[in-house]
């Protein structure tokens, strides 16, 4: 996705994960792909509330107070393989809370007010276990029904501020965390991360101003949620 | 800078916890009301503010964040030296910071504090010493071995928010951080507008009293040392007023729309930056601009600011908005009614 942003023009990035040899790779790609974008990377955890703060800070630092969009698609699945509620250790139940719904509670709560003067876009990922109760999608599920009825709350809180709150659901994608999910699944029939921008790219641009509060399927017609 | 008067601040009217932490919400603190041209006194509450805007009102906001500016260091240019408390005060525009060393044993400013030490810190970050700053002995300047948003990220990872000894607990930084607060950079946080929430921003856009915001990075509010601090020589400091701000501003003005400032910070910056006929520009800078009761205000027609200690500069600030025994008069009854003092206390608009 950081790719597809440099590519469509975006003036800076701020690329944020637990491990900065990752973060170090993409930065090496964005700087061949477009070498005049002002990226910053954050090693960080958000599940941790003072590294949200860390996190903030260190963006705005870096763009001067600006931002425009912020893309919520840090995720964890829990324990793998996953457990059964019944079987669900609460401790890993409660991680799975702090990285997948208060990680983005807290984000969109400090990065909101660089964007109410200019306006901006919140983008949550999401997952269909965020409609439907399959088994053995325990915490992750339960944390994904959260964050879509966060980003209702969100969006209607925001209405007037300019600030618009959309979240997607990317569908099966072939990530490292969907295969250590479901082991025995061919990851082949899952789609790419990169082949699934197209919406992200829509929202965050100002082609999307106005839309707020909807759900999108990246792997659909997403496009028909706009008319709805 | 002498105050224009002085009081007995009572110690039991500081502040010591946040207001969240004391039973009621951030927007429920006391309001003391000051008419400018009455000079009549009311009492209410902060959540109540909007009885004393009208549409057409601009209320122009600090939105420099609190740093984490308290950091622990340790003299590592001696064996066995000194362990330190290091707080941040300024960003200097040579990438250089002022900071306040307090020692951690004994006498605060005894441990052989000096230019060329080196400050090692965890996470492996190092400074060096370079100097007194001439204006606020108190002060030092630092360079650090690692500059930009990386040092942003250190500071942030080290640090915790200055802490004074009236307050009760080291409470987190969020609860140091003005709701709206946006680009790191404050020493200490520009307490006037704590009390704001969004709600009440939303509800008073709708009413037609509109928000803008400058950015003016705040220094120490105490270098520990009572003469110093009562002498409270003025800093320079960096602002920057966009130019969003700036329209907002003049078309205020034009309409017959008040300009409120919310903290001194915002009267300072805008002050500096407003010609003569209080028309402002979007302008970045450094102020040393002194405001007192022979400043005449060009843009800013209201302050909404927290209670002033008794030796502090910013009662004279006050003085360029009323008549110093005006002021007196309020903060007499203020103590009388036990209001709150300091960051985490009760609010006082001046309209």
């Amino acid at each position: 996705m950081a790719l597809r942003f440099a590519r469509e023009g975006a003036a800076g990035l701020s690329l944020v994960a637990r491990h900065g040899d990752q973060l170090n790779a993409v930065r090496e790609e964005l700087r061949k792909l477009a070498p005049k974008i002002d990226s910053v990377i954050i090693e960080a955890d958000v599940s941790k509330p003072r590294d949200i703060e860390r996190i903030v800070a260190t963006t705005l630092a870096q763009f001067k107070g600006h931002l425009d969009v912020l893309v919520n698609n840090a995720s964890t699945i829990g324990p793998s393989p996953m457990p059964n509620l019944l079987d669900y250790p609460v401790e890993d139940f409660r991680q799975v809370l702090d990285t997948n719904l208060i990680g983005p509670f807290l984000l969109i709560k400090n990065a909101l007010p660089a964007m109410t003067e200019r306006g901006g876009s919140i983008i949550n990922v999401t997952s269909d276990a965020g409609q439907i109760g399959y088994p053995g999608w325990g915490a992750y599920g339960i944390s994904k029904f959260g964050l879509e009825g966060m980003s209702q709350t969100w969006a209607s809180e925001l209405e007037e501020s300019g600030v618009r709150v959309n979240w997607v659901d990317p569908g099966s994608m072939n990530t490292a965390m969907h295969r250590a999910a479901e082991p025995e699944e061919d990851p082949s029939e899952w789609a790419n991360p990169a082949g699934v921008t197209d919406v992200f790219v829509f929202l965050a641009s100002d082609e999307s101003k106005g839309v707020t509060g909807k759900r999108f399927q990246a792997q659909e017609d997403w496009k028909a949620t706009l008319s709805k | 800078m002498a105050a224009p008067f002085t009081f007995t601040l009572p110690p039991e009217l500081s502040a010591k916890e946040p207001p969240e932490r004391r039973g009621i919400r951030r927007d429920q603190v006391r309001l003391l009301v000051i008419e400018r041209a009455t000079g009549k006194i009311e009492h209410t509450r902060f959540d109540k503010i909007d009885n004393y805007l009208r549409q057409n009102d601009l209320l122009v906001f600090n939105s420099s964040r609190t740093l984490p500016a308290s950091m622990r260091g340790c003299d590592c240019s001696a064996a066995h030296g000194p362990c330190m408390e290091v707080r941040l005060a300024e960003h200097l525009p040579d990438d250089s910071w002022l900071a306040l060393l307090l020692c951690e044993q004994g006498d605060p400013f005894g441990c052989g504090l000096r230019a060329g030490m080196q400050i090692e810190f965890a996470e492996g970050l190092n400074a060096a010493v370079l100097a007194r700053d001439l204006n606020i002995p108190r002060l030092w300047r630092l360079r650090f071995s690692i500059t930009g948003t990386e040092l942003v990220d250190l500071i942030y990872r080290l640090g915790k928010p200055i802490r004074y000894e009236y307050v009760s607990a080291p409470w987190d930084l969020d609860y140091y951080q003005t709701v709206y607060a946006k680009e790191p950079g404050s020493a200490e946080m520009p307490s006037a507008g704590r009390a704001f929430t969004w709600k009440l921003l939303f509800d008073l856009k709708r009413r037609g009293i509109d928000s803008a915001y400058i950015v003016l990075h705040t220094g120490l509010s105490s270098y520990m040392d009572d003469e110093l601090d009562r002498a409270h020589p003025a800093s320079e400091e960096e602002y920057f007023v966009s130019r969003i701000t700036a329209q907002k501003v003049n078309s205020t003005r034009e309409n017959g729309g008040r300009i409120i400032a919310v903290g001194t910070t915002v009267v300072r910056a805008l002050e500096s930056v407003a010609d003569l006929d209080g028309c402002v520009g979007e302008k970045q800078g450094y102020t040393r601009l002194k405001i007192n009761g022979q400043h005449r205000l060009k843009v800013v027609n209201g302050l909404l600011t927290g209670l002033h200690e008794p030796e502090a500069g910013h009662l004279d600030l006050l003085s360029a908005f009323l008549p110093a025994e005006q002021i007196h008069a309020a903060y007499e009854e203020a103590v009388a009614r036990r209001y709150l003092w300091h960051e985490f206390g009760d609010l006082n608009l001046i309209l």
